[in-house]
This record gives structure tokens, sequence and C-alpha cells, in this order.
């Protein structure tokens, strides 16, 4: 399906001629490498619109932002603000030609206060920074838009979402003319999403022309006026919203949700397997017909169907393969990050750990899986008492682990495939002492076969494959131990493609259903309630809940969980 | 004549002012995330270019300006390799190290003709104050090039505070590069800038030393001051007034083995001669201060144009 609309009407000025518009991309190609991140890619954004920038991960949504702001050159193609041309060398530029932007994972320094991190972006050539200015501003920005912050405390002290708004502020200060909001709901709660939004409303509201990147639906029909949803680097469509309240332009068709499902994966929106609509943000409806179409998540309380966790009878009896009891961890400053959680999983059962980043979700993951050391409690895998084993004893009494950060945890990218995929056992592949790389490459292209691990060969390193096909490689190793209990997946999808989300869930799935305890740790709601039995929620290090996912108001228990509100 | 404590101060302090000067520039490069390993050569160019300049010259102060720029031109040098070519930062500064060694016992070889009279700075007794009972001899009768250059360590502390947009500036680049550089930051300018400052102030601090002190050049004169340098930075939090009492106990910690020998206190020489270094393992092992280093700290900055 391809939907391709006319570009934005052009507004005019009084004297009639049409001004041209804020932000122009013109055949913007960008490469690394081999590899073609976006591909001649054409946008064009007007004073006061929210023009959001879809697509599924990977497909150049952010490469997109950092050419626009600065960080990184354009291959070819030329950006153009307000018809003039524009090549920023450095974000400093962009600053000072008026283009702004909240990036997804932050830009202060975790050091300074609040107010020392607003004064970095105003002026620190000079000896004696303008505080009185500051002020003014700060004023001014808590009178229109309703944003308050607090000056005095250190910015890495901050909530999230304290932090997303001073992000927002500091992007604000200077007026700009172009707002680029690179996924910045990503870490919020669906209270902080709502007041983000309506924030970003009011910014357009007063002129400023912005560009919210996002992959999820739910918001972009909130508070887009028009949409340019980019598949595998390239513009796979782009047009005004039909969003509720009557946005689109009369006469002109308007993009639906559906549309943009169709766009963002390049097939009908209908035919998505549940966990894959999941992963765009779309809830797939129940029963035969599809004409219900997809709804925004964080408004919907639409019941999970039943094709979720449901379609594998799980047998989930048996002693539990996984019992954690009080576990409490304290990292080195002393700081509580996890908060006596109480967590048993039996075999066949998917658990899930919802929850915004940030609230001893890795912390406890490091924990179970031994990377971390407990301050008090216990850890049971199988009944053994594991709670002060190190790694080595875990992985042989059965605990396979998916760690979070791929490439830090998870593979060593320099080693070849084969080596990464039997890194925990090359024991069992020792003649004479030495490695038998024969048995080796048997052992490591069976693996590859049965999942699906896309390599050019076996003795390739780690790090030409795909984020995919690392993720596959992952699960091959940590899934075909033996024996094998119990998994604990921490954001096993995050950065995949759909395709390889698909097969990842899968595999757990299978895992899952030959009686092995599968914790799964996601920030993706969507996800989590198609694919799990259960969800807790991680919030300040404790873990609430929880909350069966077959309950016909899931979804807004744990959304709801989420927020700190009590339960 | 057996020494007094006030001897001892003196003896203290005069030790202390090096140590003291070359820290204070180590102390802006660190917070700018450049662990500048190089104080030392730079330390010891600086000693004997104003030694070659104050004796070609006859003059002191022409002897100060050398100094200052060889600090600086070594700057030059650790910072092109460690800032704009990312080249590992230890490795760059222990080697520009060993270059100077042996750049300057050659140069002296070359050009310093031995027991020529060089050009120095004489001692200035500021009038009341220096007869404060104990402490006045140590800190007001030094020379004028030690005051003025106290001047500029206060000085630099006060430029480079948090209160300051340059102080903002670096701490900003030393802590968070990428935050910095989204805000708008010149993040390698800023930290180009910021080991120059390391190379003139360790200039100037070998010039101190060569000119106020020794008044002479002698090979590998510096002998370890520049890498007390670090440490007092280490041992001092990264805080202006924690490095300067770091570097007052190193000159304490040094003066102990010309006075207490002299007291007739038997301790092996070599004990004396190596506390400095002893107090300066436990400083670096965390004894006495467990604040945390800048956290861009010898982490060279690239921009990241892909996001994850």
């Amino acid at each position: 399906m391809t939907t391709t609309l006319p570009p934005a009407p052009a507004r005019e000025n009084d004297d009639g001629t049409a001004a041209p518009p804020a932000l122009a991309l013109r055949g913007v190609t960008r490469v690394f490498g081999a590899h073609t991140a976006l591909d001649t890619v054409d946008l064009e954004i007007a004073a006061g619109e929210v023009h959001c920038v879809l697509g599924e991960n990977g497909a150049g949504k952010s490469t997109l932002c950092n050419i626009v702001f600065g960080s990184l050159p354009p291959t070819t193609g030329e950006v153009l603000l307000d018809g003039e041309r524009f090549a920023p060398s450095s974000p400093a530029d962009a600053l000072a030609r008026g283009v702004a932007m909240v990036h997804q994972h932050f830009s202060l320094v975790p050091t300074l206060t609040v107010q020392e991190n607003l004064l970095l972006g105003r002026g620190v050539r000079r000896l004696r920074p303008d505080r009185a200015g500051l002020a003014a501003r700060l004023a001014a920005i808590a009178e229109t838009l309703g944003l308050q912050v607090e000056l005095d405390a250190r910015a890495g002290d901050l909530s999230v979402g304290a932090r997303q708004r001073v992000e927002i502020v500091k992007a604000l200060l200077d007026d700009p003319a172009i707002l680029l909001l690179d996924e910045p709901t990503a870490v919020l709660g669906p209270d902080e999403v709502d007041s983000l939004l309506a924030t970003v409303r009011r910014v357009a509201a007063a002129g400023t022309a912005v560009v919210l990147v996002t992959h999820k639906l739910g918001e972009v029909m909130r508070v887009g006026d028009r949409a340019t949803v980019l598949r595998g680097g390239r513009v796979a469509g782009s047009g005004p919203l039909a969003r509720e309240g009557g946005a689109g332009t009369p006469g002109a068709p308007a993009l639906t949700a559906a549309d943009l499902v169709g766009l963002m994966v390049g097939r009908e929106a209908s035919s998505l397997d549940p966990v894959l609509a999941a992963s765009v943000g779309v809830v797939p409806t129940a029963g035969p017909s599809h004409d219900g179409g997809p709804e925004a998540p964080a408004r919907s309380g639409t019941p999970v169907p039943a094709q979720g966790p449901a379609q594998v009878p799980a047998p989930a009896t048996g002693d539990p393969v996984l019992t954690v009891r009080g576990l409490t961890v304290d990292d080195a400053d002393g700081a509580r990050r996890v908060d006596a959680v109480d967590l048993e999983i039996r075999p066949g059962q998917i658990v899930g750990i919802a929850g915004v980043e940030g609230n001893g979700q890795s912390e406890l993951v490091a924990a179970l899986s031994g990377a971390l050391p407990a301050s008090a409690g216990t850890v049971l895998l199988d009944g053994v008492d594991v709670t002060h084993a190190g790694p080595r004893r875990r992985t042989a009494l059965g605990l396979g682990v998916v760690p979070e950060d791929r490439h830090h945890e998870a593979v060593v990218t320099g080693l070849s495939v084969t080596t990464n995929l039997l890194l925990g056992r090359l024991h069992r592949f020792r003649r004479l002492g030495l490695l038998d790389r024969r048995a080796m490459r048997a052992a490591a292209a069976d693996l590859t076969d049965r999942f699906d691990v896309r390599t050019a060969s076996l003795d390739a390193p780690m790090s030409s494959l795909s984020g995919g096909n690392q993720q596959k490689a992952v699960l091959a190793r940590e899934l075909s131990l033996d024996p094998l209990r119990c998994v604990v997946a921490a954001q096993p999808t995050r950065g995949l493609d759909l395709g390889a989300v698909d097969d990842v869930v899968a595999h757990l799935r299978t895992a899952a259903a030959r009686g092995v305890g599968v914790l799964v740790v996601s920030s993706e709601l969507s996800e989590l309630l198609v694919l799990c039995d259960r969800v807790h929620v991680a919030y300040r290090g404790a873990l609430r809940g929880p909350v069966p996912t077959d309950a016909p108001d899931a979804r807004d228990r744990v959304a709801h969980l989420m927020t700190g509100a009590p339960a | 004549m057996i020494p007094t404590l006030t001897d001892l101060l003196v003896a203290s302090i005069a030790l202390a002012v090096p140590v003291l000067v070359a820290a204070s520039g180590e102390l802006v490069g660190e917070r700018a995330g450049v662990l500048t390993m190089s104080v030392e050569g730079m330390m010891l160019t600086g000693a004997f270019a104003s030694v070659v300049g104050a004796t070609s010259s006859g003059s002191a102060l022409y002897g100060v300006a050398c100094g200052a720029v060889a600090g600086l031109l070594v700057g030059v040098l650790q910072a092109v390799l460690s800032v704009v070519l990312r080249a590992d930062q230890i490795v760059t500064g222990l080697a520009a190290n060993a270059l100077a060694l042996a750049g300057t016992t050659f140069g002296a070889r070359l050009l310093l003709e031995r027991g020529a009279p060089v050009p120095g700075f004489s001692r200035v007794e500021i009038p009341l104050l220096a007869d404060i009972p104990v402490l006045g001899p140590a800190l007001f009768r030094q020379t004028g090039l030690a005051y003025v250059l106290i001047a500029v360590v206060v000085l630099l502390a006060i430029l480079t505070s948090r209160r300051t947009g340059w102080g903002l500036a670096v701490d900003a680049v030393g802590e968070d590069a990428a935050s910095a550089d989204r805000s708008g930051i010149p993040v390698l300018q800023v930290r180009f800038a910021a080991v120059l400052v390391v190379g003139l102030l360790s200039g100037l601090a070998g010039t101190q030393l060569a000119l106020s002190e020794v008044h002479t050049f002698t090979d590998n004169m510096t002998a370890g001051t520049g890498y007390l340098a670090v440490v007092a930075v280490i041992a001092g939090s990264w805080r202006p007034v924690g490095v300067a009492v770091a570097a007052v106990v190193f000159g304490l910690a040094q003066a102990l083995q010309f006075t207490l020998p002299a007291l007739g206190v038997d301790v092996p020489f070599a004990l004396l001669v190596m506390l400095p270094y002893v107090l300066a393992l436990l400083a670096v092992a965390g004894f006495v201060s467990h604040s945390r280093p800048p956290a861009g700290l010898n982490t060279a900055f690239v921009r990241q144009g892909r996001a994850a």
C-alpha cells in the first residue's frame, strides 16, 4: 500500500506570496558504510504545525533528527530553513539558527544543577552567565506553557519526568523556530505523556514548527497535524492526519491510524500478529471483524485478545523454577535500587515486568543474573539458593539471561558468531586441551539453523550481524542451555524490526511451552500484555501487582500502577 | 643550626608552590575530561626553557616568558594528541614526559654552561606580615614570581568556578561531553583550551622551581613533582581548596627529608625521599577521599551521530 498525498498547502503571506516552509528536506540521503539509513527523503514542515515522523526502530527517524540538528551531515541532499540552505556543522550551529532538539536520552549534565544546565546553552563564552535573563525567560515559559522547573536541584537527582520537563524548557529557552522531539515519550508514564503532548500543542500554537518523532501511533493521532512515515530509510507515505476533532483539510484525503500502521509495516493493519501490532502501539480488536480499527493505546481500555497468552496452553504446574523473596539491591552510593521484590515463576509461565525505565528493572535483572550483589533477600533457582552464587553457577543450574544491553553484556562483538554462540560452554569442546573447532562449528551451525540467525559465515565477527540477528544469536545461546529451567529476558525486542520481534516472541513462547519459566522485562506495555500470563509493575524499585493479563481491564490497571498511584 | 618548625614550614611552602601551580592547571584539564600525565614533562621543559632564556638574555623576566611558552608548546602537543587525534591520554602523556626528559637533558649539554650564573628571583619580604611568628616567614618571604603565581592560581580558580560561564563549560565537557555538545558548547575547543591551561601553568611551575628555588637547571630536576601534581588533584577531590591543601601536604612531606636528618632523627633518608610518593599512592588508592572523578575523564569525545 502506498499513499502519497500532495505536499502541505503553503501558507500565504499578507501580500499573497507563498511563504517557504519553516523546515524542508530535499533528497536527504545518509549512508553509514554499506547501510543506507536515509534514502532521498523529502519533507516539509510549516510553522505552527505538529509534524509527526513515524517509523519502526531503525527506519531512520533519529538519523533524520541528527541531520537537522547538526550532529550528522547528510551524505547528499540539502536542508532548508525558511527556504534558505542550511548546513549545520554542529549542534551549536543549529541552535544559533533557531533549531532546538529534545533528545531521547536527554542532554543534561547530571552533576550540574538545573539552573547551571539551562545556563549552559546561553553564553558560556561569557564570564558572567546571564542569570537574570534566564529567570525572565523561565517566568515567560512558566506563564505561557505552564512549565515549571526546580532550579537548584541537581539534574541527576530529578525523576525522569522532571528531567524531561527541564529538557523541554531548555529547548524552548531561545524561542526556537523548529523544535525536534526524538521519542520524547519513551521514558514517560501515561500521565506524563498526556502533559507532554499538551505542551507540544501549545508550543506549536505559538508558531513553532514541531517535529515529533515517535513509533507510537496513539500519540500521533492525538497531537499531529500531518505525518510522514519512514520505512527502511525511505518516505513510505505522508499527509495530513484524520485527527480526532477533525484537523484534516476538507477535500484532501486524511491518513487514519490504520493507514499509518500499513505504511509503517508495509502490510494491512488487520493482518498483523497481535504482538507486532502491540509493538507499534496498536491494540488489535478481538473477534473476527476488523472494523473497529486500531486505537490509541493510552486511552483505550480494549480487552486484550484471547489469542495472546492463552494460545499456548501453559502447564503452569510444578514447583516454582524461580522464587525471589525480599530481594533488595543497594548501589555503591547506598541508594536502594531494588526494594524487597517478591516473585515466583512456575514452569511454563511467562511473567512480565512493566514500568517506566529506571524503576529498578535493570538492577533486578542484574541481581537475578548474578551481576549485582543482593543486599538482602533470597533467590531460589529450582529450589536451590543462588542468592550469592556467581553467574557461572546460575547458568549451570539452568538460568538463561538475555541482557538489556546487547553490545556490552550479551555478546563479544569482535569474536566470531561461533564463539559467541558457544561462549558459555567452551569446555565441552575441549580436545587434548585445545578447542575442537570442527565440533564447535557443527554445534554453531545447528543453533543458527534452529534459531534462524542470518550470518554470512559462522566465522564472521558478531558485529557484522544486524541487531535482530544478534539478538536471535543471544536467544539461541541462552535457550539452548542444558539444563534450562528459567529465562530472564530484559527488553528482548528493543531496537529490532518487526520480523525479528516476531521471532524473538515465538522463541520465548516455545520455551515456555517446553516448561521453562520465562520472565520478560519490557518498557513496551502492549507487548507484555499479549505475551505474558501476568504482569508486574516496577515502581521505584518495588514490584506492584501482579495483574493477570486476561482481566478485561488489565491495560488500565497496569498503566495505573505505573504512575505510582495506590493499587 | 638546629632547624625549627619555622624552617620546616618555609621549606614546605617553597616545595609546595610548584606542585600547587601545576596542580591548579591539571585540575582545569581533568575537570574538562583530559587526564594530562605530561605535567611532569611540561614542568621540566618549562624549567629548562626558563633557565636558557634567563641566561641568554640576562633577564629573569625573559626566562619566565620562555618557561611559560615552552610549557604551552608541550600543552599544544598534548592537546593535539589527546583532544584532536583522540590518542590514549595516559600513554601519550607518559611518552611526552620521556621526550621532555631526553630533550632537556640533551639541550642542557648543548645550551647550558655548567656553573654559569642564572638570573633568578630573590626573596621579597612583605613588611610586618613576614614577622608573624612561625607562619610569617613561610608565607610572606617568597620571591616575586611566587606571589604572582599564587595570585594566578587564585584567579584561575575564580574564573573557572561554577559561577562563571567558563567554569560551567569546563565541567560540562568533562562530565558529559555529549550533552555539552547538544547544548551548543564547542567541546573540542573547550578541552583544547583546558589542556593549554595545563601547559601554561605547568611551564610556570617549572620556571618557579628553576628560577626561584634552585637557580639553575639540572637533569631531571622536577624528579616526579609533576606526578605529585596529578595526584594532588585526585587527593584534593577535584576541588581547588582541596588541591591546595594536598599540594602543601606533599610540600611538607618533601621538606621532611631535609629537616628530619638535620634534627638528628634517625630515619633512613631513602624512606623520607619515598614519603611523598607513599602518600600519593595512598591518596590515589582512595584513602584520602572517596569523591568521584569527572565522568568523562580520560575519554575522547566523538560526536555520536547515530543514536543507538
